[in-house]
């Protein structure tokens, strides 16, 4: 049985995936990045052998991933997140066209092929309006925790409007709203609409065709979630497994290589009659 | 599948690096005699379209604020200029070249590579860019100098071509400026000498457009980007001097040798680009090597043209001297053309010089550049289905440039190039088995 | 007060559907052509003589999302620019037949490519305002640019524009800029009786409608208002620059007031009353009209006229109307406006001129930052 892995180093968290040559996960971890890179992604994996009851030379192809992909120093290549998240949510929904991904530091819009390839992508990684940094600003201003927002968002009946997606006045304009007396969850809400407005317009320089797929830690917020499909107008893909679409893409680009190189290995030997190469 | 190596540093250094290096050093030299020694007048614009001709004519030494700006960039040294204009009041939102040199005006106009000399003459060219005007007119009442505002109509109207008017209009100013420059001198324009120069920059030019052709050869000679560059400061700092030409000489011969050998400034060239926007300049290596790990080449950019459109048959004309600089000004540059006659600008040269794809970098500081390639990008990927990458950084202002960021998107869209390159080349094969 | 349901029924048209008016008028005049007009300056003048109605498109305030030109224009350009650019993507241009740019800056000129690659069936004109006024070849040139957007402009709506034609038009805006004018000059001198916020609505309105109609409505409000008699308030006198093209919304103006200032003047809607005097109308009117851009114009930051330095033209302002400070008010990433504010603040400061710089963005709902920076300012002031 052949395996691979995937090892996404996120800012504050790294993902790590090991599948089989059949594309069955048989490991996930997830630990916090910390200050060391090379000793995140190092502890992911380990964890991530130790869920699989395999050694590290069981694996036959790592992927690194993430913006610390050069630091997976046992990776056999590395390839950006967003190739890796593009396959990994066609991975996990197959008619996948169009995946938003919500991180905490950016926001990326990526159209994908019917194979997951990446035809055109955009990002947003110089402000963090779209992004879990906004949000988390919002609840810290409300003193929520971020795990809450999304469902008192939910609960708004009279939205207020955001006047800027400035995640530095945020806060300001949060204060200014409650000093007029509106309610929390009206604030909420327009926070959420104001993003998913801000991420939808972001996400429609490559084009929106369904089916669509979110992605990332943001992607937990079903305020979040029901924002977007209110303002698209159809529904969106989310995973429980969200946090590893990275990862898991990753693991497939090690797992395609893995088999490739077995591949030619075999056709490299010379073949005994009748015998074909096994796959 | 070939890996890229994590890191590619790109030492190509040709005869004509070192020899750039040489004639500009020199060029220095002169702005530092003048403004240490006074030796010399100086008359100050802006290389998108200018009459320099006139200038050399008179013996004016020719000092350019965009150049001082970006040299300030280059060598690292322009973030206090910036910060000390903005103390003075200037905006986190104005142009950063702007920025710079106003800082290093107020600071006695000293950098590590020349004094810069006080102006006898600012000479604005209002080519298009908004931001010379307020540029100019900002050094004019800081120098308390003669300021004199040549006005380039904007290339507009039903066909983006000059009118009759605009082309009267501009010619009428450069006799004022030579009125100008008579009154300054004290002495009366030679024409002859003048009509030598006029012919100088034709040859000038005419090479520039001769090197630019070989860039569409596979493999490339050399960038079209980052080595395009270095020929820049001679085209605009020496256009019309024969020290100048003879750069060109020598640039033209160096890289048809190269054509020859079949070499390029990379091991391998895998992949083609045509560039929109100008370069981050304090992070100008760094840049390239970004694009360098992938074998990625630029083949045409639009940067290269912004002093001067020649790669597609303007050549000054000796014989009517004034109207062909006034040609220059109007229609022979990338800024004073519309940003619609810019995208088939691009558009000819990803065809022409058989590109793969396109690469926006948008700067901050420059509007006349960037605003609007949101626009550019949709009109590329979805009406002609061109790959156009959209990265970020700025001009002039180190506090714009994120590696991190800039390499993953250049990677995503190479890794994503790659991956159709390789689907291309292996779709009429059948299965090995 | 007539006078006061007046504004409010105008300040409702600004603020809810500023375009609904010239749809109207298009509708009851079939055939007849609209062409909108990006700020500043527009010589209206031109467009009016062959029938067609002229109105401002200035953004779109602050009930407009921007959910699709934000893709096409970068987050550092000034939001007028995306908000124009988003009424013509969300089809709320679709009864304008022309719209016409100029360089006012290097957005706006990008704007008018964008608009012509996106909207082919509108024709999209541009005119370059010259910048060099020493040339003894300027007013040939500029003569010769309005002709040229005459004949567009014929074209456009399919009748010729004779002399009599422009003198008829000329003579009209005249009249309603010296109506204008004296909105101002009440404003100058008994600031209690015509507040700023009003006289913007007054003024606003004119940019939507037909001008015969603005002329008289500017009648019928002067005659009120030539009768208030309101006592002064202790507020500070202040000159407000900054606030050429881009507008703020109305209750950011109503808030600067609220804050303790007496506007005495500004430069809000200024390509509206680009003119200090009457154009006159005797000989070639075109020619008038060019002349008059050159000579007879007020300054502003987008005219680069290098006779005098610029910074002379607000201190000559300030001492004129007896003000004692100036509010900069620019928009949020308005590069024109930052850079004169360089300049300005220089020669404020040498002047001992106590000013206040603040930015704005057309499409904010919330300003108490800004007004509290006012408060304080008048405050500083006052009980010096």
């Amino acid at each position: 049985m052949i395996y691979a892995a995937g090892v996404d180093v996120g800012s504050t968290q790294t993902k790590a995936i090991i599948i089989n040559e059949k594309r069955e996960i048989v490991a996930r971890a997830l630990t916090d990045t910390g200050a060391n890179v090379t000793r995140a992604a190092n502890k992911g994996f380990a964890e991530a052998l130790l869920a699989a009851g395999l050694k590290r030379e069981d694996v036959a192809y790592v992927v690194g991933t993430g913006y610390g992909r050069y630091k997976v120093t046992f990776g056999d290549a590395q390839i950006t997140e967003i190739s890796c998240h593009a396959r990994g949510a066609s991975f996990l929904f197959p008619n996948t066209r169009t995946v938003i991904d919500m991180g905490g530091q950016d926001a990326k819009g990526i159209h994908i092929g019917p194979d997951g390839d990446v035809k055109d992508f955009v990002m947003n990684d110089k402000c963090a309006a779209g992004t879990g940094r906004f949000l988390a600003n919002a609840a810290e201003a409300l003193s929520l925790s971020l795990d809450d927002i999304g469902e008192i968002a939910m609960r708004a009946k009279n939205p207020v409007r955001l006047t800027t997606v400035c995640t530095v006045f945020v806060e300001s304009d949060i204060m200014s709203y409650l000093a007029q007396g509106k309610k929390v969850e009206d604030i909420l809400g327009g926070v959420h609409s104001a993003i998913a407005a801000r991420t939808i317009s972001l996400v429609r320089r490559v084009g929106i065709e369904p089916e669509v797929t979110f992605t990332g830690g943001v992607s937990r917020n079903i305020g979040m979630v029901r924002g977007l499909e209110e303002k698209l107008g159809m529904k969106v893909n989310v995973s429980p497994d969200s946090h590893f679409v990275g990862a898991l893409g990753a693991a497939i680009f090690a797992l395609e290589r893995a088999l490739k190189a077995s591949s030619e290995k075999h056709e490299a030997t010379p073949a005994v009659a009748g015998a074909g190469p096994t796959a | 599948m070939a890996q890229a190596a994590e890191a590619v540093k790109t030492t190509y250094q040709g005869q004509m690096h070192l020899l750039q290096k040489d004639i500009m050093g020199r060029y220095y030299e002169r702005l530092t005699r003048c403004a240490e020694q006074g030796d010399g007048k100086a008359v100050y614009m802006m290389i998108s379209g200018n009459p320099v001709e006139l200038a050399l004519a008179f013996d004016l030494i020719p000092v350019y604020p965009e150049i001082n700006a970006l040299q300030l960039a280059v060598k690292k040294v322009c973030l206090p200029f910036i910060q000390k204009a903005e103390e003075m009041g200037y905006s986190m939102d104005n142009c950063a070249y702007v920025k710079a040199d106003v800082g290093m005006f107020h600071s006695g106009r000293k950098t590590p590579f020349a004094t810069i000399p006080l102006p006898s003459l600012i000479l604005c060219n209002y080519v298009g860019c908004n931001v010379y005007l307020q540029w100019f007119e900002h050094l004019a009442e800081y120098s308390q100098g003669n300021l004199y505002n040549l006005d380039i109509p904007f290339l507009h109207g039903e066909f983006d071509e000059p009118s009759a008017a605009d082309i009267t209009y501009v010619v009428r100013q450069l006799e004022e400026v030579i009125e100008a420059m008579e009154r300054l001198t004290g002495k009366k324009l030679d024409w002859a000498k003048f009509k030598r120069i006029v012919a100088i920059s034709g040859e000038t030019g005419e090479l520039w457009a001769k090197i630019k052709a070989l860039t569409q050869k596979t493999p490339s000679p050399f960038d079209a980007y980052f080595d395009s560059v270095t020929m820049m400061a001679p085209l605009y700092c020496l256009r019309g001097t024969e020290e100048g030409l003879r750069f060109f000489e020598t640039a033209l011969k160096e890289m048809e040798e190269k054509v020859e050998l079949g070499m390029g400034p990379l091991p391998e060239e895998r992949f083609r680009f045509v560039i929109e926007g100008p370069p981050p300049w304090p992070y100008l290596r760094q840049f390239r090597d970004l694009f360098s790990k992938w074998g990625a080449v630029a083949v045409a950019s639009t940067y290269s043209t912004v002093g001067g459109l020649w790669e597609f048959g303007f050549k000054h004309d000796p014989n009517h001297p004034l109207e062909s600089i006034a040609a220059h000004m109007l229609k022979w540059n990338l800024t004073n053309r519309s940003f619609l006659q810019r995208y088939e600008q691009i558009h000819r040269y990803v065809k022409e010089w058989h590109a793969d794809a396109l690469v926006i970098h948008s700067v901050k500081s420059c509007r006349l550049f960037s605003a609007g390639q949101g626009d550019m990008r949709e009109h590329f990927t979805k009406d002609l289905g061109i790959p156009t990458l959209l990265v970020e950084s700025d001009i002039e202002d180190p506090r714009y440039f994120s590696e991190a960021q800039m390499k993953n998107r250049i990677d995503a869209f190479f890794e994503s190039l790659e991956h159709q390159k390789m689907l291309r080349e292996s779709a009429p094969k059948g299965d090995a088995r | 007060m007539a006078i006061d349901n007046l504004i409010a029924e105008y300040k409702e048209i600004l603020e809810e559907s500023p375009l609904e008016p010239a749809a109207k008028w298009k509708a009851n005049h079939p055939g007849s052509k609209v062409v909108g007009c990006y700020p500043v300056y527009t010589p209206v003048e031109l467009i009016h003589a062959v029938g067609m109605l002229p109105i401002g498109i200035i953004g779109g305030g602050n009930r407009i999302e921007i959910a699709h030109a934000d893709s096409r224009f970068q987050s550092f350009i000034c939001s007028i620019v995306k908000s124009t650019l988003e009424l013509g993507l969300t089809d709320k241009l679709n009864f304008v037949d022309g719209m016409v740019f100029h360089s006012i800056c290097d957005p706006a000129r990008n704007l008018a490519s964008v608009f012509k690659r996106n909207f082919p069936q509108m024709m999209i004109e541009y005119i370059h305002f010259p910048q060099n006024m020493k040339s003894r070849s300027t007013p040939d040139y500029l003569t010769a640019e309005y002709n040229r957007l005459k004949k567009s402009y014929e074209t456009l709506s399919g009748k010729t524009a004779t002399d009599e034609d422009l003198r008829r038009s000329i003579l009209l805006y005249n009249e309603q800029r010296k109506l204008l004018r004296e909105l101002y000059h009440i404003r100058k001198e008994t600031p209690q009786n015509l507040s700023t916020a009003e006289s913007y609505v007054l003024m606003r309105i004119g940019t939507l409608i037909p001008v015969e109609e603005h002329i008289a409505i500017l009648k019928e409000a002067l005659v009120e208002l030539r009768k208030r008699d309101e006592k002064p308030k202790d507020r500070i006198k202040v000159v407000l620059e900054g606030s050429f093209c881009e507008q703020p919304f109305l209750e950011l103006i109503e808030g600067l007031e609220a804050a303790g200032c007496y506007i005495l003047d500004d430069d809000f809607m200024i390509g509206w009353r680009w003119f200090v005097e009457d154009i006159p109308t005797e000989g070639d009117p075109v020619r008038n009209l060019a002349r008059a851009y050159i000579d007879q114009s007020v300054y502003s930051g987008v005219k680069h006229d290098s006779r005098q330095p610029k910074s002379k033209h607000l201190i000559d302002r300030v001492r004129e109307t007896g003000a004692s400070a100036v509010i900069f008010l620019a928009a949020k990433f308005c590069e024109p406006a930052l850079f004169d504010y360089a300049l300005y603040r220089q020669a404020l400061e040498k002047e001992a001129i106590p000013h206040l710089a603040l930015e704005f963005e057309e499409k904010m709902w919330i300003f108490d930052k800004s007004r509290s920076e006012v408060e304080t300012f008048v405050e500083s002031m006052l009980f010096d």
